[in-house]
């Protein structure tokens, strides 16, 4: 019975952990020790911004073309094909966005700093930092906190207009049941910019979360090479549930209580 | 020449990246083969690895299929029903959110990212460590051992776990119902009139191949390792990013045929 259990047992031995990690880590660049490194935190920003924008982007302009075609089809079985732009205006910014971004960061980001950050501890580069003074948490984890909410932000709204563009060519352009005129009015009418914000505010949540969880398994990473590829395949899938618990708790926070859709009274 | 040289540069990550899909589909391809063609040594380490996949996939699908159906399509959709009075309506709303996209979707992260990382992850230090080297000049082939049964039971596991998540997916969107007291006579009969049997094979399908184009890739990436601790990280990195790509964009391709080559699915009833 063990093996079936090992995921969430595993979980509740290292939530507690996790979470003192990750504070002290938000501690650490809240607090603004983090700016003595503020040149490595700019490098691993750069780093991001060329490395993970065009793949994020990548998988949310496919999602988006989803949306599009399945929003188009949904509504064209209600007879009421005009009014696409209603599921890909909630479908995009409200649901599909924050996930699509979550997963890729997970997969691209969050993995990627397991894979640094173990092999560093593994070739004993982090107690080689230590000896020389420098405070490892502070130079490899918060400056990569840092460097993600620099980044993360601007990033996400470049996508949110990436996924605009694919499900109005899908709806549009490719299905083809409503005039551009069409789409557009009800696309913007069915939303405004405290949704953007809200939805900012999840993406941002999930990042978060996601380079917290990073920074913990690599920096915690042993038992040779073997042992960073299994931490990363560890922080790989507490970093999913996470994006799926974050996502649902938002749009339950969020709109829960209140549609924010132009519709009755 | 100089230039020529520079501009060659530029250009090399797409001709490796082209390389990778083209060593990909030849993987995929021996993998075929090397399955159909007897003999068939791999029925142990098919049954090992079929139940590992599910040891570790079960807990995370479940939490993640009833959080992401509660939320997405549930509250959404039911905030707007409930402008109009149809709640009843969201069953038949499911058919189309969980059954044709969450489902399959979800069911293909978490197995890339449970599954797929831990076999890249098993591949990798077996690779560095030189064991798949060694296997070779046993006399054994890693392709027929290793990677036949690992791509058959990831394609089984994706297929079935799809009706796994399906259930809970449907779950959360009972949860979703419940939150707005609605009796669930109503959702259960929308749904059931709504769902045909196109969308349910047409999703077991299309899950099945999510699972072969996942096991491919992490296959692939770990028995392609090198470079150390390092390099094992960074193939697990690189495998499930490629697997989340080649995932969605199949998904695009496959939902829109299903679509446009059934158009019964889009009546309302």
């Amino acid at each position: 019975m063990n093996a079936w259990l090992e995921i969430p047992r595993g979980w509740l031995d290292s939530f507690g952990e996790i979470a003192r990690f990750g504070s002290r880590v938000a501690g650490l660049v809240y607090s603004g020790r983090v700016l003595k490194f503020f040149g490595e935190s700019l490098r691993q920003a750069g780093i991001l911004i060329l490395g993970s924008a065009l793949i994020i982007w990548g998988l949310i302009f496919v999602l988006g073309l989803t949306c599009g075609i399945e929003g188009a089809y949904l509504f064209r079985a209600q007879g009421a094909p005009a009014y696409a732009g209603l599921f890909s205006a909630w479908c995009d910014l409200r649901e599909v966005l924050p996930y699509a971004f979550g997963y890729m960061l997970s997969a691209k980001v969050g993995t990627g700093i397991v894979a640094e950050l173990g092999a560093m501890r593994i070739s004993d580069e982090i107690d080689a930092l230590e000896v020389m003074g420098v405070q490892p948490v502070t130079f490899l984890c918060a400056t990569r906190l840092l460097a993600a909410w620099i980044t993360f932000p601007f990033m996400y709204l470049v996508g949110i207009g990436v996924m605009y563009f694919a499900s109005y060519l899908a709806v549009v352009e490719q299905i083809g049941d409503v005039s551009s005129g069409g789409y557009l009015l009800i696309f913007w009418m069915f939303q405004n910019p405290l949704d953007l914000f809200y939805s900012l505010i999840k993406g941002m949540f999930m990042a978060t979360a996601i380079v917290m969880v990073g920074c913990y398994y690599g920096y915690t990473a042993s038992g040779g090479p073997v042992g960073v590829g299994t931490a990363t395949a560890k922080s790989m899938v507490l970093n999913i549930v996470l994006v799926h618990i974050i996502g649902m708790l938002g749009t339950l926070v969020f709109w829960g209580a209140n549609p924010r859709a132009p519709i009755g009274g | 020449m100089e230039a020529a040289a520079s501009i060659g540069r530029r250009f090399l990550p797409a001709k490796s990246f082209f390389e990778q899909v083209g060593e990909m589909m030849l993987l995929t391809g021996r993998t075929i083969i090397s399955a159909i063609r007897p003999p068939y040594p791999y029925g142990e380490e098919f049954i090992g690895q079929f139940l590992f996949a599910l040891q570790l996939c079960w807990f995370p699908l479940l939490v993640s299929t009833v959080a992401i159906c509660f939320g997405a399509p549930g509250l959404q959709a039911a905030n707007v029903l409930n402008l109009f009075g149809a709640l009843d309506r969201l069953g038949g709303f499911f058919v189309l959110a969980a059954i044709r996209e969450i489902a399959p979707a979800v069911t293909a992260v978490v197995v890339a990212g449970v599954a797929g990382t831990a076999i890249t992850a098993d591949l990798g230090a077996r690779k560095i460590r030189e064991e798949l080297d060694a296997l070779q000049v046993l006399g054994v082939d890693p392709i027929k051992n290793l990677v036949v049964p690992r791509f058959l039971a990831l394609m089984l596991i994706t297929g079935l776990l799809d009706i796994y998540a399906l259930i809970f997916g449907i779950t959360g969107g009972i949860l979703a119902e419940l939150l707005y007291s609605q009796p669930l006579g109503g959702f259960f009969a929308t749904l059931f009139s709504n769902a045909s049997v196109t969308d349910l094979w047409g999703s077991v399908l299309k899950c099945t191949l999510f699972g072969a184009i996942i096991s491919v890739v992490c296959c692939y990436k770990g028995m392609t390792a090198s470079g150390g601790a390092a390099g094992v990280g960074r193939a697990v990195n690189q495998a499930v990013v490629i697997s989340f790509m080649g995932v969605f964009a199949f998904n695009y391709v496959f939902t829109q045929t299903l679509l446009a080559t059934n158009p019964e699915l889009q009546t309302i009833r």
